[in-house]
């Protein structure tokens, strides 16, 4: 069971509190029109599927309703860092 | 073997005898018995039918590692159609029954025949039989041989709980070194758990001889469980650790015992800061011909059996080990007075001191013999020995009790993934490296002797509590060292010799196996079933895996274990389930006016929210009513429950903005007090929701999502909101549940509102479609949008939930003058069918975008970007061949949801298909109608379609989806 604490309300939450969100700092094109169709596809279906440490959001779902990211290691199940939305995962930056 | 009752010894309460039944025959046993020790003292021999060979069994060992007492067990509270003997508690009245062999488990009639065919019958011979003509034609015959339970009709009464918990320290297992860690950590203000499967504490203190401290074993576990509560810890019996999970969370299943039976479970999920892994060992048997005969026991159960039941498991017992605990059962066995028993040794030269001990009390021990075969047909008579040289000798006997050795429970380790090693000083694989946070003790690391596991408990509490506390002294007669395993016998036929007893796995079989190529252990194991029964192998996986490395000329950790997986022992599905079921599978949702429904003889379905399908009081069957509640909303005015319609309020300067981002339509210009019908995408392009949006004012905005979606939707927005526009000045917040809505529907719909006392104007010109108006109905708040679901005129009156039901009994009553009725689900549905309005979920799939619906006008006019449009222009969402909505008129027969529409030219199935009928009903005014997505429907207006449902085929004609009044004319009367 992975517990992570709410960066938010600062309560500690059992994985089955929680909604999950996939992987985190994705970024929308802010341009849509701009970009090619190769391009959009890739935003709306490749992901990341790290084996290690890996950046997701959460969201506190039964809790306080905030949306956060943690960086946990996808073996393991370790949660290494918690932070909240407006902050950025010191670890396991992506390469780009 | 004949067992019987003992005079005295063992832990059971002698003066409270207990009546129970087996087979049906009445029987006795006392408080404290378990269903097998009773059985035994009673004399039982053959309790079961082995399920593939149908070769009799009997009582293997006391507790869950049995690979044979496999019972169906009734007691006060429930039926369990196969549970273990060892495992249930003997309570007044229970009856218990074999599950396999018929008539019974002594006389079996298909035991000749499967014993005549045994050897047609080794490990996968399903494979490779009984394929023509059909597989089928033998499951029903095979299924009924094989036995195992049948599941009967009576309710269980058990108590279901669950829980979630956390605690300092969990120690798993109260044996001596779990005790001994528990009394080693009070004082040291730590939360403690103490759990263990047995109804009492000691683990092997119950049946061995041993003084800790000055008491006997048993005694003193008392004595530390007492210490451990008065310190505020917790202990708790009868519970199984049954999984060990990440972040040291593990499930537990604790179970309630009262005289009436087991009254009730507890599903814990614990969460545990530290861990003592003090699980212990169970004995390893020995492999030899004819081991499967009733008689043939594990020798640390015999011992169990005396010293913990006082049940003597035969009159003329012998041992039969490789490993020095066979001596304590020799020791045990004499103390209790039974004739002393013969000690068969393996090994050329065992320690002297169990031998010296063994023979001071009369004990005879033969050593470097093997056991050639077992002799007796339906029980053990006797044994045949083989000594090196290949004389034999022949003993009579009716117990044999074999020691092979020990294998330690690293199960739970094992389920975080540690693989266990084998460590060849202790003939036994081990998990050196347990998970963080992680410590054994005891016989689980490999130790064989009492002061050791003594001594590990206590420096396992201090590498935990970081303080010091002394060791307890215990005294015992002989300390087992280990053995020298012995994997099979040299001698004897192979085809006879057991592995896996449930499963009637044979040294032959694993023979085979190697032979065919399935030499990894895995595939072992799925081959020939070896450790895939109720036991999960527990008895048998280290001797099958050491007999395959044998075979196939490789070390033990080149072969290596099978993945052990959570749960450790079989879980009843009712203690998973606990109270998640009937009401508390998922909490029902009733509307405000539900009792009114109730009088108004609605019959409900659940449609997330309990709501009538059709009212009863509207005619004598659901058609007649249905047609009558259409009808109603056509010619004069109908009255709808529409409370669990989703309303969020989304307010703030930005308000507007941001919902702009979401709908398919530009809402830029939606003035106060105007309404809009849009749908909302994925960003790929997919409708996932469709409903009005109202603009109150330019601050606030009324999302009305379709009622299924409303807690979805809302998540969506907020979630948009957070993790992408977080610099918008928007809130949002979800009402649907504060706000009853009551929908009146029909011509007479103004003149029904009128009565209902608006205190502002509703007139045609006043108040148009597509309109929203704020203020008091009948003297409470009220937000009153004209919108329409059915095509005619149509009121959706809001008012704070607590007066709904009010509300709707007052247009009811006002209402009968104008012959209103109230209308259910199914007759709305079929009213908005007839005019061709979709139902998400239904008219449209995973894969439909609003192009395919009609909506490519609205998108075009839209510059703005919304979330899903760029999806919109990517080819496959342009291509011509997309299915689109469309309506079908019937030509020859009817037209059923569901129905697949055949690929044009195509008259018969099989066939490629290139849509399907979505929605279809009979309506009173147009007849039967339907909705469809068809691939590139929009261009086929007019054209013939074949339909296939059910067997037949129907033809239709694709038309527009507006059945009834196409011109719209009646919504703006």
């Amino acid at each position: 069971m992975i517990v992570i604490r709410c960066p938010y309300c600062q309560q500690d939450r059992h994985e089955e509190e929680l909604g999950y969100g996939g992987e985190a700092e994705l970024l929308r094109p802010p341009e849509p029109d701009a970009v090619s169709d190769e391009a959009w596809a890739d935003y709306l279906y490749f992901r990341n599927n790290t084996k290690g440490l890996y950046q997701e959001q959460w969201c506190c779902a039964s809790g306080c309703g905030q949306w956060f990211k943690v960086a946990r290691d996808t073996v393991s199940h370790n949660v290494v860092e918690v932070v909240r939305f407006d902050q950025k995962l010191a670890t396991a930056g992506k390469a780009q | 073997m004949t067992g019987f009752r003992l005079s005295s010894g063992g832990h059971v309460d002698r003066a409270k005898q207990i009546g129970f039944s087996f087979n049906g025959r009445q029987m006795t046993g006392f408080a404290g018995d378990t269903l097998a020790s009773a059985l035994l003292a009673n004399g039982v021999r053959t309790l079961a039918r082995s399920f593939k060979y149908h070769r009799p069994r009997g009582i293997h060992a006391a507790g869950v590692e049995d690979p044979n007492a496999m019972l169906a067990v009734q007691d006060g509270y429930g039926y369990d159609p196969a549970i273990r003997a060892g495992q249930v508690r003997l309570v007044e009245g229970l009856q218990s029954k074999s599950v396999t062999g018929w008539p019974s488990p002594d006389f079996d009639i298909v035991a000749p025949f499967t014993a005549a065919a045994a050897r047609f019958m080794s490990a996968g011979f399903y494979y490779k039989t009984l394929k023509w003509p059909n597989w089928s034609w033998y499951e029903e015959a095979i299924r009924r041989a094989a036995g195992f339970g049948s599941p009967n009709q009576v309710k269980q009464n058990r108590v279901r709980l669950h829980r979630h918990d956390s605690c300092d320290v969990l120690i798993i297992g109260a044996g001596p070194a779990g005790l001994a860690a528990a009394d080693a950590l009070s004082g040291f203000e730590l939360d403690v758990v103490l759990a263990d499967d047995a109804m009492r504490p000691g683990g092997s203190l119950q049946w061995e001889k041993a003084e800790i401290d000055g008491q006997p074993g048993h005694a003193w576990a008392a004595a530390v469980v007492s210490r451990l509560q008065a310190a505020g810890g917790r202990y708790l019996p009868a519970s199984f650790v049954t999984g060990a999970y990440e972040g040291n969370f593990f499930t537990l299943l604790q179970s309630f015992h009262d005289d009436s039976g087991v009254a009730g479970e507890c599903l814990w999920k614990l969460h545990a800061g530290r861990v003592v892994f003090a699980t212990g060992a169970v004995d390893r048997p020995l492999v030899f011909q004819n081991n499967d005969r009733p008689g043939v026991m594990l020798s640390s159960s015999a011992r169990r059996f005396i010293g913990e039941y006082g049940v003597a498991p035969g009159r003329q017992p012998l041992v039969y080990c490789a490993d020095d605990s066979g001596y304590l059962s020799a020791l045990a066995m004499t103390e209790a007075g039974l004739q002393a028993p013969i000690v068969v040794d393996t090994r050329a030269e065992p320690p002297a001191t169990c031998v010296k001990a063994a023979r001071a009390q009369g004990v005879s021990v033969h050593f470097g013999y093997q056991i050639a075969d077992v002799l007796g047909g339906k029980y053990v008579r006797g044994v045949k020995l083989a000594a090196a040289d290949g004389r034999i000798t022949t003993l009579a006997c009716d117990l044999v009790a074999v020691a092979g050795g020990v294998t330690p429970l690293v199960h739970l380790a094992a389920h975080r993934g540690t693989r266990p090693v084998y460590d060849a000083e202790v003939a036994a694989f081990l998990c050196p490296q347990l998970p963080d946070g992680w410590v054994g003790a005891g016989a689980v690391t490999g130790v064989r002797t009492l002061a050791r596991a003594l001594e590990q408990g206590v420096t396992a509490a201090a590498t935990i509590s970081r303080g010091k506390t002394a060791v307890p002294a215990c005294n015992v007669e002989i300390s087992p060292a280990g053995g020298e395993p012995l994997w099979r016998s040299s001698v004897g036929k192979p085809a006879k010799m057991f592995v896996d007893l449930q499963n009637d796995v044979k040294v032959s079989d694993v023979a085979l196996a190697a032979q065919e190529n399935y030499s990894s252990v895995e595939h072992l194991k799925r081959y020939t079933t070896l450790g895939m029964g109720t036991d999960q192998g527990r008895t048998s996986n280290i001797n099958g895996l050491a007999i395959l490395a044998a075979q196939t000329g490789r070390k033990m950790d080149e072969v290596g274990t099978t993945t052990f997986r959570p749960p450790y022992t079989a879980t009843r599905m009712h203690a998973i389930a606990h109270n998640r079921q009937q009401d508390g599978y998922a909490p029902r949702r009733l509307m405000p006016a539900h009792n009114d429904h109730i009088v108004l003889r609605a019959r409900f379905d659940d449609f997330g929210w309990e709501r009538p399908d059709w009212y009863a009081c509207n005619g004598p069957d659901r058609e007649a009513a249905i047609t009558a509640e259409m009808n109603a909303v056509r010619t004069a005015v109908a009255v709808f429950d529409a409370s669990p319609l989703g309303k969020i309020e989304v307010s703030g300067p930005d308000a507007r903005g941001f919902l702009n981002r979401f709908y398919v339509s530009n809402i830029a210009g939606l003035k106060p007090g105007c309404i809009r019908y849009s749908v909302m995408l994925r960003e790929d392009g997919i409708i996932f929701d469709d409903g009005v949006l109202a603009c109150i004012d330019d601050g606030l905005f009324l999302a009305g999502p379709t009622s299924g979606n409303a807690e979805v939707v809302a998540a969506w927005l907020e979630k948009w909101r957070q993790t992408e526009w977080p610099d918008l000045k928007v809130a949002i917040s979800p009402v649907t549940s504060n706000w009853a809505v009551i929908a009146l529907a029909g011509p007479r719909a103004r003149d029904l509102l009128s009565r209902l006392e608006p205190d502002f104007d509703i007139s045609a010109v006043a108040f148009a479609h597509m309109h929203l108006r704020q203020g008091q109905v009948s003297g409470v708040p009220a937000r009153v949008a004209r919108v329409s679901f059915t095509g005619e005129l149509q009121y959706e009156i809001s008012v704070p939930a607590r007066y709904g039901a009010a509300l709707l009994q007052k247009a009811l009553d006002i209402g009968k003058e104008l012959d209103a009725l109230p209308i259910g689900m199914e007759a709305w549905l079929r009213l908005r069918l007839e005019k061709g309005y979709l139902h998400l979920g239904s008219d449209t799939s995973g894969r439909t975008t609003p192009l395919d619906i009609g909506m490519g006008g609205i998108v075009s006019k839209k510059a703005l970007d919304f979330i899903g449009k760029r999806s919109l222009s990517l080819p496959f969402n342009r291509a011509e061949d997309r299915e689109q909505l469309v309506g079908l008129r019937p030509l020859s027969g009817r037209i059923e949801i569901g129905g697949r529409i055949m690929a044009p030219g195509e008259t018969s199935v099989p066939c490629k298909t290139v849509g399907n009928v979505t929605s279809a009903c009979d309506s009173p005014s147009a007849g039967n109608i339907a909705m469809a997505l068809i691939e590139g429907g929009a261009k086929r207006m007019g054209e013939t379609v074949r339909i296939y449902a059910d067997g037949k085929v129907t033809e239709a004609e694709i038309c527009s989806p507006v059945f009834v009044d196409p011109d719209n004319e009646r919504l703006h009367l």
